[in-house]
């Protein structure tokens, strides 16, 4: 699924658009960096309730295209602008993680099939 | 022909958390301009990454230095902290001496080596009490990509 349909689907407020016309693959959850970085792969959408810079050099290290922050957790303004100048999707989202991933889930987006 | 090897290195300043990364974003970069395999350069993002991770929290800072070798590549972490008192232990997945302070901004997983050892072709850890500690690991071309970069 793009990641323009996934951000119309869900309530989500955006904070760099990144690209919307790239497809994401598969889901992550996670807030432990190494995990992601042993488990992320290319075109996935990761879940975290992080919230500082780290966060975009995860995702650039990782080919990371779209970062939803659950628990409406509200990005530092670095993350915002890393996020910009590497064309990252960075959204933020009332849900928790384990109903963001749900309903992402049941949206069809990355499942194991 | 055998070329010269390419050598890139960085210090990691002690205390600088949002720099983490900063070196492995480098390093991918340059790997992508040399047109390294897509799997090698994701094995030494993660191996840097984690490298100067642990050399931020547990040695106080310290130099990251990645070489390119014609069929592989070296990343060498160095650092001036306390050392480590039982390599196996360290090894062990899970387990982390990171502060409660570190772990809560995501770091000290106690996922840092085998992260690394998993994503290189061999690891060797040179470390003494009191002195530092010295990672290298290598991580070799597929067969095919070094006879390309041989020519």
């Amino acid at each position: 699924m793009k990641i323009a349909d996934i951000l119309e689907k869900m309530e989500t407020t955006v904070y760099s658009p990144g690209d919307g016309e790239k497809s994401i693959d598969g889901v992550i959850l996670g807030d432990l960096f190494s995990f992601v970085m042993a488990e992320a792969r290319e075109g996935w959408l990761w879940i975290t309730i992080q919230i500082h810079l780290n966060v975009s050099a995860v995702a650039v290290l990782k080919d990371v295209p779209f970062i939803l922050l659950a628990s409406d957790r509200k990005p530092e303004k670095e993350l915002i602008e890393r996020c910009a100048a590497e064309g990252i999707t960075l959204a933020g989202t009332p849900l928790t993680s384990y109903e963001a991933a749900g309903k992402l889930y049941s949206m069809g987006v990355g499942g194991r099939s | 022909m055998t070329q010269a090897p390419y050598i890139e290195e960085y210090t990691i300043q002690a205390g600088d958390f949002t720099a983490i990364g900063e070196a492995a974003t480098r390093f991918k970069s340059t790997l992508k301009m040399l047109g390294i395999s897509s799997e090698a350069v994701r094995r030494a993002a993660v191996v840097a990454y984690e490298g100067e991770m642990n050399a931020l929290i547990h040695g106080g800072g310290g130099t990251v230095k990645m070489t390119i070798h014609g069929d592989h590549l070296v990343i060498e972490v160095t650092d001036n902290g306390p050392g480590i008192p039982d390599i196996s232990l360290a090894m062990q997945e899970g387990y982390s001496t990171a502060p409660d302070e570190i772990r809560e901004l995501g770091f000290g997983a106690g996922m840092g080596l085998p992260n690394i050892d998993r994503n290189s072709d061999s690891m060797t850890i040179d470390t003494e009490i009191g002195k530092g500690t010295t990672l290298r690991a290598v991580i070799r071309f597929s067969p095919r990509e070094a006879a390309a970069r041989a020519v």
